[in-house]
């Protein structure tokens, strides 16, 4: 349990850690959409080395990034699999028996992984040096023009934080639980399909409950401070962009254009 | 036998950033057949220590010995079932591990999970839910529904009624009502002298350990601070001062007579003793 890396924070001080959570946002989605962009081998083998020197930059471990990466392991292996099965062009590179492996299935695969890993570890700098407090003041700044259109921005960057906030606290809860059930014989790695299913309900009913519990105590607390839902509020804490920002924001955006114009010009 | 620690260092999350190393250079060993309470700061690792005991938690290096069984660093151990069967170990909080529909049920869950049938298991819940106070009464309602003291004492027996040899208890009377948290602690005393069962119990509350507790571990920023008997620890100043601890309100009353050139000898550790003790000097 305590070692899911995905999504979470890490307390370091570092130029990324220190920008304006808008601007990485911005960054963000503009390397995201950059890596959906059919620019062959050379646009990810630039956008793979700027994200691996924004993570250095970054000062995170390179293993931290990698562990981020385990929960999407089967997910490729799969895909690897269904693409060997279907893909039947290009030239043929080994024969098992009747089944042969196509050059375009590798390829394939080989792309999708790629990009997969390139958005996870862009998704990874963004989580890990940006406090989830900061992320949901950035979105709800984000999403301020949608207002206009009576999209309750507010609740939705609330919903998130408190989303965000009650990881950490649910996945220590989880484990607790685990090991008071484990104290009591319960075996979560091993046993019949029946034991398996008894092992997760000991586990999923105290997390029900103690969830609702919290929300409810949640409730009353911020009521208890004066919060109303839909009142108008002011901010404690305003966001301001300094000039790595907009560094981040144009070579960001650059990163973009440069891939656009690799798609259209190369290929 | 016994329960034994050999230079056990452990560490939470190792090779992360949040790596934590909660227990360093453990060598402890707490008899059999005794009643011994850990106590120590917040955050001194209390619970780590315990969590050792039936394996929850491996230890990073050294080894744990508990009863027939020996657990080394780095190594699987493949007898976790039968340990976790005879070492029963009650949460800090133990209210939110309850799932089952009914009180007996829950209780049921655990010796079941160790191979008794389900009139053996409904059996065993029913003698425990006795030994901790809740009668017939209980046992088809939702432990859902209970107080927070019912529901400790229905995790409690959910414990009990697995039959461990050792028994520990994590901060098993906190948030309870005083009455509560006493009538909690003399049943664990009572299951000592009764059923020569061996408890640990981790605790903040030094009247508890006065009262119910003959060995006492102090823990300080994951190290042994000091072991020795209870009434050692409370005859002894220097002792309670290394241990940073507020002392029992009989040992701060000692002090208080002695400040006022009153002689009280040390080994006098309960209201009774001293009332006598004042008495005989009054007629002297
Ligand atoms: N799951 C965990 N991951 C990382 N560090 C942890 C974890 N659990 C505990 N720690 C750390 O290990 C140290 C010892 O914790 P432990 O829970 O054993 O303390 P304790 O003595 O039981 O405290 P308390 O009296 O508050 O229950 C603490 O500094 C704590 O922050
Ligand atoms: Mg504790």
């Amino acid at each position: 349990m305590k070692n899911v890396t995905l999504g979470r924070y890490i307390p370091l001080d570092s130029f990324f850690h220190r920008l304006d959570p808008r601007s990485k946002i911005i960054g963000m989605f503009a390397i995201l959409i950059a890596v959906f962009i059919p620019s062959g081998w050379i646009g990810y083998a630039i956008i793979g080395a700027v994200i691996l020197s924004c993570i250095f930059i970054a000062k995170l471990q390179i293993d931290f990034v990698i562990k981020a990466m385990k929960p999407m392991l089967m997910m490729m292996v799969f895909l690897f699999v269904i693409n060997v099965l279907v893909i039947k062009t290009g030239e043929p590179l080994i024969t098992i028996g009747k089944f042969t492996v196509y050059l375009d299935a590798i390829t394939q695969t080989a792309y999708i992984v790629v990009r997969l890993v390139l958005m996870i570890m862009i998704t990874t700098l963004l989580t890990a040096t940006t406090k989830p407090m900061d992320m949901t003041l950035g979105i709800e700044d984000l999403l301020m023009p949608l207002e206009k259109l009576k999209v309750p921005t507010h609740d939705i960057a609330m919903m998130i934080s408190l989303a965000l906030r009650f990881i950490p606290t649910l996945i220590d809860e989880a484990d607790r639980i685990l090991k008071a059930q484990a104290s009591r014989g319960v075996d979560f790695e091993n046993g019949k399909l029946g034991e398996k299913i008894t092992a997760i309900v000991s586990l999923i009913v105290p997390m029900f409950v103690s969830c609702f519990q919290r929300a409810d105590d949640l409730a009353d607390a911020m009521e208890a401070r004066g919060y109303v839902v839909g009142a108008k509020r002011i901010r404690y804490k305003t966001l301001k962009f300094h000039a790595g920002d907009y560094v981040v924001i144009i070579v960001s955006n650059l990163i973009l254009v440069g891939m656009i114009l690799l798609w259209v010009y190369v290929k | 036998m016994s329960i034994r620690f050999e230079k056990v260092d452990f560490e939470y999350s190792p090779n992360t950033p949040f790596a934590h190393l909660a227990l360093k250079d453990v060598d402890l060993e707490i008899p059999m057949g005794k009643v011994t309470a850990i106590i120590g700061a917040t955050g001194s690792g209390k619970t780590t220590l315990v969590q050792h005991l039936n394996a929850l938690l491996m230890p990073t290096k050294g080894t744990v010995e508990v009863l027939d069984h020996r657990i080394e660093a780095g190594k699987k151990y493949a007898r976790i079932k039968d340990l976790r069967h005879k070492v029963g170990l009650v949460f800090q909080f133990s209210e939110y591990q309850l799932f089952e529909e009914t009180v007996l049920k829950d209780v049921a869950f655990g010796p079941k999970n160790f191979g008794a049938s389900e009139e053996e298991a409904n059996e065993k819940a029913k003698r425990a839910l006795t030994t901790v106070g809740l009668d017939e009464h209980y046992y088809e309602r939702s432990p859902l529904e209970l107080s927070g003291g019912q529901k400790r004492r229905t995790a409690i027996a959910g414990i009990l009624a697995m039959g461990p040899e050792i028994l520990i208890l994590d901060e098993p009377a906190a948030g309870l009502d005083p009455q509560g948290a006493a009538q909690m602690m003399s049943l664990f005393r009572r299951l000592n002298t009764e059923k020569g069962i061996t408890v640990l119990i981790v605790t903040h509350n030094m009247e508890h350990v006065l009262e119910y507790c003959d060995e006492v571990v102090v823990l300080d920023e994951g190290q042994v601070l000091m072991h020795t008997d209870m009434k050692t620890f409370f005859e002894n100043e220097e002792y309670m001062e290394r241990a940073n601890i507020n002392p029992p309100a009989i040992v701060r009353f000692k002090a208080l007579l002695r400040s006022r050139g009153l002689d009280v000898p040390s080994d006098i550790l309960s209201i009774e003793d001293l009332a006598g003790f004042l008495s005989r000097r009054k007629k002297k």
